[in-house]
């Protein structure tokens, strides 16, 4: 029998799957016109999340019998995703009303996406790792075909349906494998398992499984060569929605890479490192070159992150503390940009329609000087420009880079960082030099600006304290090594 | 207290006139910074009577500048006689300059960036002479470059304004190049910077050596002659020298306050503040001796012929600073600062008085276009004797007690450099007296030969510019008489006290006293000489000149060419440097760099990126198939490497 | 033995081939059908094993219900299979060569197959003996206790399957009169019927 107190750790998830129903349910009764109250309430209820997650967080704990873990490391991406989440709801309250695709399921897909997501980072066991990627993965394609009297919108999401469920089958594949050849699912059979082979070396499918695994996961963090779906879903989505795309997600998916790879394949890390770190450079190259001719902007944005999740897996392919910590706080640095970079599109409206062409933001400088002088902090940021946040977030990484030898990978980083600049730096160009074009709609809503001023101010002013995050994200990681 | 704000008032004046000249116009610039220079000029006296006169040097702690790993370098003012010595002179000039600027740029439209710019000079030469140790004093030396820069090409519409800055800047660059590698040197060295512990450990390190160039060299050597090098580019020694007459394009007071009486005589004070590592540097001292006396003849014989007035007064000042160097050469270091101390009252005296003639004869700087004004402007005219009778060195002028100073104790070093010097520096004696009253006559005397529009126009300066003059010539006429025991007779050991160090072996300066009569009287006798000569050839047989240079044109035309140093280096760095650096720029960096660089990579990034671009083609079943050769292609790469 | 044998192999060389059949056949409904065949011998092959809770699972499900459907769904969309299949040849070099390259590598790690040897020690839950209880039972006892966390998981994952469907394809259509129990319920004789006293003779 599972005792109640077993199931403390799980607490923050069985609360979100609860209130994920009961919000449903009040959609359900209350009609499509309680959209705008099911978001308050599932904002609300991600915030009620959060502060039972700090509540029983403590120390590592593990739940229904191992196959679900619960640390800092944990702890500290689910602050992440809750973050991400509600700037999701909260960027769409406005824009769906807009665009008249309000409806209550909005927020609770969201819910449930996040609930998925969780367990993901708190996954344990090979199969809750699949379970909680099939249920973000499930909600993630809906979400992306929200619009679904648009065609892009549809097209997107059947896209992402299709290559998702490709990767899913990867991904399967891969667990199979490795069941096949170890016999066991849960992480720590499997870490048990690999301690115990001693200087032998795991069996050949063991490793073919891990990498198929490894596809079947940059699959969902995009990372080249499986990132083809990335540009078309960005571009077809939503914009709150390709802002939640890409937050949330990506860094669950990255969570997810860092609890397997490190965690039960820790010892197989010559085996792995490899393959981590031929697609790391494949992404920062693709990342960089492939944006430089994009017009839309959230296409660009698309292979911004991708690039972005380059120099993460840089991060990853040390598999070194530092390097684990230059992850997270990355990741939170990318959070904060990519969220107030996406405010900035939303805001990207003109007689009612929303315009996404880089081009129309010609002359921004001019007609609207403060949402150019915050898309241009974060446009110096996203360019890595010290003193903002951008540039810190790459330096942890590239410091544990060249600290664990891999200097080809920094260098290669750096120069892809340079190249990648040169499209930021672009978009400042044209809010500040170009011939204004129309002016944009001042209906930005209060919750967007209110997002967009706190996120330019965090990405301004991290130099002036750095250690919240950097301490927060250095207990994390010391925390997942010693588990 | 006073001697923090003795330094830095300058700085405060100059910043408030630098970035709120617009708001205080020129009045509020010129209170400001003129204010500024007064009470700075009064504390130094102050400070010279308590530091050199009560014998109580001080060191003031500011803060610590840099610290990194075993370089630590402290920012704080020293204070001994003989940064007393050149506070003194730089304020007290800087201040009167400060005031004869006011009537002389009165026309000007930009008077507060000038009133700014001079008193940012003042602040960086202060800085100079307060060093305690190599990193400040190359602060200040570099300051001090900075400002003579900005003054020289103070007038930067006119082309040949900022071809002198530029010459000025980049000759010295030379010289910095050396004084820095000296710098870098003493901290290999000694593993320090500051002043006392390197005087300190010098005698330690009397024989040691270092590699250098691929050679063992005697350490102490090396350095000074590094060091000296930045000393002879800033004072303009021979090889060095050339950016010194081109400066005279600066506005006039400049030329009185830099590039004579104080930024030039860096050098010297640089030699006499290292004397004791200068002191274990034998042959670095015979060096310095042979070049100041080259120079001061070099520069002499150029004065002689020409015309520009400011140009001769420039050369006059090249050749003195031989002088001074030729006396530090000769372990005479308190007869070279003496000669520091009073030239910088009767050059600058000269500079200005040549100033307010410019200023009489609107703008007019050649001597071949004046003539009999002596009756129009003659307080001027008295001023100008007074510094010309100071320069030549004549009894009871300043020049007199300094000048021959130097000269008895470059014979009495007894050796061959000394010798070499004492010689030269006759020669340039004479030629000195020649050229100082060649300018007076050539200037005030004879038919006018200006026109008639000029001559009317012919007036006294306005009382704030000659009030100056007036104080520069009482420096002139009893700087001298008073310092004379002070700095190089019988008061000289305790006045000095430790700010000069002479080993006893090395006994110029004492013996200088004890001298032979003729020696002596020598000086004033050719000084006494050249002006006869001068007197004969301008005003008696005025066609004289034109027949000597007839007659010698080759010579005449060999001196009025400066004896073609500017074509030398013409032809040897800067065509060559300019055809390198064209080639580098057009072939090395233009084709080869930029086109496989920044515009090559640039380019293939942008066909590296269409081609990416195109990989979108927007089939789901494109993508899936990327996705399963990517992963094929990881098994793969994956078993290969297994083996 | 040789029985079992046999039937291994009849029903391993039937499901290769129906799976051949199903991507090979031109008609689609006919790859339908192989699906369903392949279905069935899997089933059969799950028989062989002893497990036979899944090998019902197999055929309720999936021959019952997603292959039906699937019948359906192809029968319904004009779907013309000629078309799609026209990129076939141009991909075939190269597709195929991926696919060889895939399966060469999978069978060479299929060769060097070793079962890990501390494996056993790290088994989550030994399969208990077939005589003394079933299948069924079986995993029913690990299902609601051991699993309860994924067995939740994989119910909202049909449940945001379901609101996913739900929200991509339902409309409310305007016009269309659709039967409202509630009010059919809520119907009282008042409302919809008049009594009305007819004096007789005189009409309405």
């Amino acid at each position: 029998m599972i005792s109640l107190n077993e199931l403390m750790p799980a607490l923050p998830e069985i609360v979100l799957a609860c209130m994920g129903m009961i919000l449903l349910m009040l959609g359900v009764f209350r009609g499509d016109g309680s959209t705008r109250s099911v978001s308050w309430i599932a904002v609300l209820v991600l915030i009620v999340v959060g502060v039972v997650l700090s509540s029983v967080q403590n120390g590592r704990m593990t739940a229904f019998g191992g196959q679900f873990v619960v640390d800092d490391f944990a702890h500290f991406m689910k602050w992440l995703i809750i973050i991400g989440s509600s700037f999701a709801i909260l960027m769409s309250i406005n824009f769906n009303e807009r665009e008249s695709i309000a409806r209550f399921e909005y927020p609770v897909l969201i819910l449930f996406a996040t609930l998925g997501m969780f367990m993901m980072v708190s996954a344990n066991d090979l199969i809750s790792l699949y379970i909680g990627l099939e249920l973000q993965s499930l909600s993630l394609y809906v979400v992306a075909a929200f619009r679904r009297d648009s065609l892009k919108s549809s097209e997107a999401g059947l896209k992402y349906f299709v290559l998702g469920a490709l990767s899913s089958g990867m991904l399967l594949y891969g667990c199979s494998l490795v069941y096949g050849f170890a016999g066991t699912t849960s992480f720590e059979g499997l870490a048990t398992l690999f301690k115990s082979l001693g200087g032998t070396g795991p069996s050949v499918g063991l490793v073919v499984g891990l990498v198929f695994l490894i596809a079947g996961l940059a699959f969902k963090v995009s990372a080249v060569p499986f990132h083809m779906w990335t540009p078309d879903v960005y571009e077809g989505a939503p914009t709150p929605v390709t802002a939640f795309f890409a937050v949330a997600p990506k860094i669950a998916a990255i969570a997810l890479f860092i609890r397997v790879l490190v965690g039960p394949f820790g010892v197989l890390i010559a085996d792995w490192q490899q393959v981590i770190v031929l697609i790391s450079i494949a992404s920062m190259v693709l990342g960089a070159l492939a944006a430089i001719w994009q017009d839309n902007i959230k296409r660009l944005l698309a292979y911004s992150s991708i690039g972005n999740i380059g120099y993460a897996l840089i991060g990853l392919a040390t598999g070194t503390e530092a390097g684990i910590r230059g992850i997270l706080v990355y990741m939170t640095i990318y959070l904060a940009m990519n969220v107030g970079t996406f405010c900035c599109v939303l805001a990207m409206r003109r007689t009612g329609r929303m315009v996404e062409n880089i081009a129309d933001l010609a002359g921004l400088a001019r007609n609207q000087p403060l949402m150019a002088l915050a898309l241009a902090i974060l446009m110096f940021s996203m360019a890595g420009i010290p003193p903002l946040a951008g540039f810190f977030g790459k330096l942890y990484i590239f410091l544990a880079a060249i600290e664990a030898g891999l200097y080809t990978l920094a260098i290669i980083g750096v120069l892809a960082s340079v190249v990648g600049a040169f499209y930021y730096l672009r978009i400042i160009k044209i809010m500040y030099f170009d011939e204004p074009a129309e002016v944009f709609d001042r209906s930005m809503g209060r919750e967007v600006r209110a997002i967009l001023v706190g996120t330019t101010l965090f990405v301004t002013f991290f130099i002036v304290r750095p250690d919240i995050i950097v301490e927060g994200a250095g207990t994390a990681a010391r925390m997942l090594l010693a588990g | 207290m006073i001697y923090v704000l003795a330094i830095f008032l300058p700085l405060v004046g100059a910043t408030i006139a630098g970035l709120f000249g617009h708001w205080l116009k020129d009045k509020g610039a010129q209170i400001v910074t003129c204010g500024g220079l007064l009470l700075s000029a009064t504390f130094s006296v102050i400070i010279l009577n308590e530091v050199a006169l009560k014998g109580e040097p001080q060191t003031i702690q500011i803060f610590s500048w840099i610290i990194s790993g075993g370089f630590e370098v402290d920012w704080s003012l020293r204070f001994d006689t003989l940064t007393a010595v050149m506070l003194v002179v730089v304020t007290v000039v800087s201040c009167a300059v400060h005031f004869y600027s006011i009537g002389y740029m009165h026309h000007d439209p930009s008077v507060p960036r000038f009133f700014a710019y001079l008193s940012l000079f003042t602040f960086f030469m202060l800085m100079l002479v307060t060093a305690n140790n190599f990193l400040q004093l190359f602060f200040g030396w570099e300051g001090v470059g900075l400002a003579s820069y900005l003054l020289i090409g103070f007038w930067y519409e006119k082309p040949s304004a900022n071809a002198a800055a530029i010459k000025a800047f980049l000759v010295n660059r030379v010289g910095d190049f050396g004084f820095a590698l000296g710098i870098l040197g003493v901290f290999l060295m000694y593993g320090s910077i500051d002043f006392d512990t390197v005087f300190n450990a010098t005698p330690g390190k009397a024989a040691a050596t270092m590699e250098f160039l691929g050679g063992t060299w005697h350490a102490l050597t090396v350095l000074c002659l590094l060091l000296f090098i930045g000393a002879m580019g800033k004072s303009a020694q021979l090889g060095l020298h050339t950016w010194l007459p081109d400066a005279m394009e600066g506005p006039t007071p400049v030329s009185a306050l830099i590039h004579a009486a104080t930024m030039v005589t860096a050098g010297v004070f640089m030699v006499a503040r290292l004397s004791p590592m200068f002191e274990y540097a034998p042959f670095a001292l015979d060096v310095v001796c042979v070049v100041g006396a080259s120079t001061a003849f070099f520069a002499a014989t150029v004065g002689l012929v020409q015309n520009d007035i400011k140009r001769v007064i420039a050369y006059s000042t090249c050749s003195q600073l031989g002088y001074m160097f030729f006396a530090c050469g000769v372990s005479a270091y308190a007869a070279g600062v003496f000669h520091l101390f009073t030239h910088a009252f009767f050059k600058a005296l000269l500079f200005l008085g040549a100033g307010s003639v410019i200023h009489a004869m609107s703008s007019e700087q050649d001597m071949r276009h004046m003539g009999g004004i002596w009756s129009h402007i003659k307080l001027t005219y008295a001023m100008m004797w007074i510094g010309s009778l100071a320069l030549a060195g004549l009894p009871f002028f300043a020049g007199f007690y300094s000048k021959d100073m130097v000269l008895e104790a470059a014979f009495a070093a007894d050796s061959g450099v000394g010798f070499y010097a004492f010689w030269m520096g006759i020669i340039a004696a004479v030629m000195t007296a020649f050229y100082s009253w060649r300018l007076l006559f050539m200037t005030f005397h004879g038919e006018p030969r200006a026109d008639e529009k000029t001559m009317a126009h012919v007036h006294e300066s306005p009382k704030v510019m000659t009030i100056p003059l007036i104080v520069l010539s009482l420096g002139a006429l009893f700087a001298g008489y008073i310092g004379y025991d002070a700095f190089v007779g019988t008061g000289m050991n305790e006045f000095w006290g430790k700010a000069i160090f002479v080993l006893p072996t090395n006994t110029a300066i004492i013996d200088a006293h004890h001298v032979p009569l003729w020696v002596k009287l020598l000086p004033i006798f050719v000084g006494l000489i050249g002006i006869g000569l001068a007197y004969y050839m301008y005003i008696m047989r005025t066609d004289m000149p034109a027949k000597v240079a007839a007659k010698c044109w080759k010579l005449y035309l060999f001196l009025y060419n400066k004896w073609y140093f500017d074509e030398l280096y013409d032809k040897l760095f800067v065509q060559p440097a300019n055809y390198i650096g064209r080639g580098l720029w057009k072939e090395g960096d233009g084709t080869l760099i930029d086109g496989l660089g920044p515009d090559g990579v640039a380019s293939l990034v942008r066909n590296l990126a269409g081609r990416v671009s195109q990989l979108q083609s927007g089939y789901v079943y494109h993508y899936a198939f990327a996705m399963l050769i990517g992963v094929a292609g990881l098994v793969t790469l994956y078993l290969y490497t297994l083996g | 033995m040789i029985i079992q044998a046999l039937s291994f192999y009849l029903f391993a060389f039937v499901a290769v081939a129906a799976a051949v059949m199903v991507i090979s056949a031109r008609n689609p409904v006919h790859s339908v059908l192989f699906l369903i065949l392949a279905f069935f011998n899997a089933a059969g092959l799950f028989v062989l094993i002893g497990a036979e809770f899944i090998a019902m699972i197999l055929v309720v499900v999936y021959v019952g219900a997603v292959a039906v459907l699937f019948l359906f769904v192809v029968m319904m969309l004009d779907i013309s299979f000629a078309e799609l299949r026209q990129g076939f040849l141009q991909y075939l070099p190269i597709g195929g060569l991926v696919g060889v390259v895939l399966l060469a590598e999978l069978m060479m790690i299929g060769g060097t197959w070793i079962f890990a040897p501390a494996a056993s020690t790290v088994k989550a839950n030994p399969t208990p003996a077939i005589d003394k209880t079933t299948n069924t039972e079986a995993i029913g006892n690990i299902l609601y206790t051991d699993y309860i966390y994924l067995f939740q998981g994989a119910g909202l994952v049909l449940l945001v399957a379901m609101v996913g469907a739900i929200v991509l394809t339902l409309r409310a259509r305007p016009g269309v009169r659709k039967q409202k129990i509630s009010d059919q319920i809520n119907r009282r004789p008042e409302d919809a019927i008049e009594v009305k006293k007819v004096q007789s003779g005189s009409g309405i």
